[in-house]
């Protein structure tokens, strides 16, 4: 089960008062149902269920609940919908799990300032259908944002094939309310901005959850844009796809978004949900373009102008909504669809210097043949943020082994290329030792001192982020096979 | 806490004679009543790291020095043994026109920078105050920002990593050198704006913009502030992509060749994109009952706009001078602006100027008696912190900053900041006591 050293008379304390705090209601101590929050969508690395899980509704009450833990020794995994694929809402040790999905409600709407102050557990996209009437959106649109939560958003600096143009999390969140791991409140940030002081928000988002929980987030609204164009390339190869993207970026447009498809991921949504991706085509670029009409119009002029020079197959223009609805179907899903050809994948989160795309696309295709597996690629070209996903035959005797290994180079190359270790995914349990090949120890230790300023006792969301000797392992797979491998 | 003569040799020993200063050279590096024992100039990293640690082991006060451009901003440092002026360590280091990201060292200043990157036809869209003086590190230590924000963002939304020197010596990185990364803490957003707190930056890798192929301004004049201020509101709530929309008062307006208050808009990109905004601005400005006119002179303008208040030559008259910056709700920016101008005492110059998407203002007053500005100072932060924000006073007369804390209210989490200071520099040798709270 796990590991987290609570003894039966002090989880019975933590239960009674922790039902006190909440209600009856809001805990769950029943080992069936805890089973339920013992990984977040990384399924297959580590499981873990926590001690309790608690679902408060108010700031008082995770204050509560946090200064409890603070007192008895006890860690706390803080979590949003649990949709994050590094394992950050995964306890390492069990813990008391703090779930915050029924704190959604939207507490502000200031549109004349265009900002809205939420509940953490506010859902992404429920937040910009709230504000559509006021032709207002939040920009940050990761995958799952039909069930993550900004509050998680915020733990991970969630950013989406959108924030190409228009940034992640942390260009949009303008204040949080923040319970530190001894149970104090601070208010960062607010409607106000460059307040002076150190950037404690700045620092807090994308922590991981490590330096204290977030309650309430303050974040910018945008305005809609006048017109919106998505394009899909077609492309005989993943060079000439990815060729293109830099040719694009040199003339100095700015796509809204551009995700890269390679042959194997058109093959694999095809199958499943029909996105009308060619699947004869060597890879596919989706460019969004948005903008007042009169700019976009100049930028598709643009956009097939690079596509033909890099002798693009096709261009075609989404002609409705319904078609470009589709067309991003496709790519919403893609990961989705590939349970259709493989039990098992291997997704990995890597960024490399755009004008490198296309290198390390051919490096991934050469990993995939040198060890013999399949390699499906997905990218936010725009950005250079790969998404590799190994394929993964557990029947087959030292597939794994083989997928771990190829991934682990893959991981190498992008760094080598000027990378960085993840783009949006976060480290969690999963990239630990990864940070190594990006930063010294001297680095490691500048980022251990502040987690330390916040969370003395360590007691916040331990094992994610720093790789650690003495971290307890508590799953199968071994410290230096960290790895994603989920299951279809 | 001493100064000895071998430290003295072992620091001069660092830099060589000729970048050591004593003596009159000091009188350029003045802070308050205060001047330095000596001023070291090193050429790269591996010397400030050297300063740094003999200047820690001894306990000596540190001073990062850039082009000295802003050093008004803050207190004055509890303890000044040494300066360190970085501006030799000038160097673009890298730039990929393709990635759009380009590294520098922190001693470069700005104005050379952006010719640099503008061989390439690219651009790093902070249009601060002083650009052919101020330094890259001075921008981000101080977190300047300019009117561009209202399109591009800040220096915290511009810089994608660091190289910084701590007050030991040691030298670590933050952030990385692509757009995207989630890798570990953002230790990058902490150095910004600390003011050389938690270590000197060394350099730093940033994401350009392309060069726009044409830009257009416009003054949009307006009857009343809150008619400027609902044109506002519906410029920035609207489809349309300003560069910049500034909100300017009077002596502001005049300081920038504008002939009177109202805003200030400018729209960039391809000629059809900025042709069809206008299109739509004007109608907007229709139901404001405003004509835009187009600025003349715009290079200029803009230039006098991210000027102000530090250095606009259309300042005429005697009198001493305070600049403050200030913060409030976007669409509560030009009710400040009301309220500063009717709390100042009669007699002070007021002049205002608002990047409205923000709500980030800025001004100065100008006085014959220092106790007039202390006023003005005093009721224009009551106005902005009656408004949710808040007032820094930037510059200021010796006799004014005995009577006004230049930082105003403690920041909340100020005990949290005070924990990292000790975390970061536990001597505190780094710009000490310049800082809020004490820090």
């Amino acid at each position: 089960m796990n590991d987290s050293g609570i003894v039966p008379e002090t989880r019975a304390r933590l239960i009674r008062d922790c039902e006190r705090i909440i209600g009856a209601d809001g805990v769950i101590s029943s080992p069936d149902e805890l089973r339920v929050y013992d990984c977040d969508a990384l399924t297959l690395f580590h499981r873990c269920p926590p001690d309790l899980v608690v679902l408060p509704t108010s700031t008082q009450q995770v204050v509560e609940v946090v200064r409890l833990c603070s007192a008895a020794g006890v860690p706390i995994v803080p979590r949003g919908a649990g949709t994050g694929l590094s394992g950050g809402a995964t306890p390492q040790a069990g813990g008391i799990m703090i779930v915050l999905t029924r704190m959604t409600r939207i507490l502000d709407l200031d549109v004349p300032n265009r900002m809205a102050t939420v509940e953490a557990g506010c859902v992404n996209l429920w937040l910009t259908k709230a504000v559509e009437r006021y032709r207002l959106f939040y920009a940050p649109d990761p995958a799952s944002q039909a069930a993550c939560t900004i509050g998680g958003n915020v733990a991970e600096n969630a950013g989406g094939p959108h924030c190409l143009k228009h940034g992640v999390t942390t260009n949009h969140v303008l204040g949080a309310t923040v319970v530190l791991p001894d149970g104090e409140v601070v208010r960062l940030g607010g409607k106000v901005s460059d307040a002076p002081g150190y950037d404690l928000l700045g620092v807090f988002t994308g922590a991981e959850g490590t330096l204290g929980i977030c309650t309430e987030v303050t974040v910018r609204l945008m305005p809609q844009p006048e017109a919106v164009k998505t394009i899909l390339a077609v492309f005989r190869s993943v060079e000439d796809a990815s060729n293109s993207v830099s040719g694009i970026i040199a003339r100095g447009i700015i796509p809204v978004a551009m995700e890269l498809l390679d042959r194997e991921t058109i093959k694999a949504v095809e199958a499943n949900v029909k996105a009308g991706y060619p699947l004869d085509a060597g890879a596919v670029l989706l460019i969004e373009l948005d903008g007042p009409r009169a700019e976009i119009e100049a930028e598709a002029v643009g956009v097939e102008a690079v596509c033909r020079e890099q002798g693009c197959l096709d261009v075609r223009v989404a002609q409705s909504e319904e078609e470009r609805v589709l067309l991003w179907k496709g790519r919403k899903e893609a990961a989705g669809s590939f349970g259709r050809i493989a039990h098992h994948y291997y997704l990995q989160d890597a960024v490399v210097p755009r004008t490198r795309l296309p290198q390390v696309l051919r490096e991934i295709e050469e990993i995939g043949k040198r060890y013999g597996i399949k390699i499906a690629n997905v990218a936010h070209a725009g950005d250079g943020n790969v998404h590799p996903m190994i394929c993964v035959d557990r029947d087959v005797p030292g597939c794994e082994e083989r997928a771990l290994e190829a991934g682990s180079e893959i991981m190498r190359r992008c760094i080598e290329a000027g990378g960085t270790v993840t783009g949006e995914h976060g480290i969690g349990l999963e990239k630990r030792e990864y940070l190594r090949l990006m930063y010294s120890p001297a680095d490691l230790d500048v980022m251990h001192r502040v987690r330390a300023v916040f969370d003395p006792k360590g007691l916040c969301n331990p094992g994610k982020i720093f790789p650690d000797g003495e971290e307890r392992a508590g799953g199968a797979h071994s410290l230096t096979h960290a790895a994603a491998v989920v299951g279809a | 806490m001493s100064v000895t003569t071998s430290v003295i040799d072992d620091l001069r020993a660092v830099v060589g004679a000729e970048f050591f200063l004593t003596g009159e050279g000091l009188a350029a590096y003045r802070l308050g009543d205060r001047r330095p024992h000596a001023v070291l100039l090193p050429t790269g990293e591996a010397e400030v790291s050297k300063i740094l640690a003999l200047a820690w082991e001894a306990d000596l006060g540190v001073v990062p020095w850039g082009g000295g451009s802003h050093q008004s901003i803050g207190n004055p440092p509890s303890r000044y043994d040494l300066a360190v002026d970085l501006t030799r360590l000038n160097r673009m280091l890298a730039h990929e026109p393709g990635d759009m990201t380009a590294t520098a060292q922190a001693g470069i200043r700005m104005a050379d920078l952006q010719r640099r990157l503008g061989e390439h036809g690219q651009f790093l869209p902070l249009d601060v105050s002083m650009l052919e003086r101020v330094t890259l590190g001075g921008v981000l230590a101080t977190r300047l920002s300019g009117p561009l924000r209202c399109r591009y963002g800040t220096a915290r939304d511009l810089t994608l990593g660091v190289r910084v020197a701590h007050a030991d010596g040691t030298i670590t990185k933050g952030g990385a050198t692509v757009v995207k990364n989630a890798t570990g803490y953002d230790v990058t957003k902490l150095y910004l704006g600390s003011h050389g707190t938690l270590g000197i930056i060394l350099e730093a890798t940033f994401r350009l913009y392309p060069r726009p192929e044409v830009e257009h301004g416009w003054w949009l004049a307006a009857s009343d502030p809150a008619t400027a201020q609902a044109f506002a509101n519906r410029i920035l709530g609207s489809h349309l992509l300003p560069n910049r929309v500034e909100l300017l008062e009077g002596v502001a307006g005049r300081a920038c060749g504008i002939p009177g208050p109202g805003l200030v808009v400018s729209i960039s990109g391809l000629p059809e994109t900025v042709q069809g905004q206008f299109v739509d601005l004007d109608r907007m400005a229709d139901e404001f009952g405003a004509a835009p006119t187009e600025i003349r002179d715009a290079e200029a303008a803009w230039k006098a706009l991210s000027d102000f208040p530090w250095s606009n030559a259309a300042w005429a008259g005697s009198g001493t001078q305070a600049l403050w910056r200030g913060g409030v709700p976007p669409a509560d920016c030009a009710k400040a602006m009301q309220v500063i101008r009717q709390a100042a005492p009669r007699g002070v110059e007021v002049a205002m100027a608002a990047t409205v998407a923000h709500g980030a203002l800025r001004g100065g007053f100008r006085a014959e008696a220092p106790e007039a500005l202390v006023q003005s100072l005093i009721a224009a932060r009551e106005a902005l912190v009656g408004l949710g924000g808040y007032l820094v006073v930037l510059k200021a007369p010796e006799a004014a900053r005995d009577t006004i804390d230049v930082w105003g209210k403690t920041p909340t989490g100020l005990e949290v900041m005070k924990r990292l200071k000790t975390a970061f520099d536990a001597k505190g040798i780094l710009n000490p006591g310049r800082f809020v709270g004490g820090i």
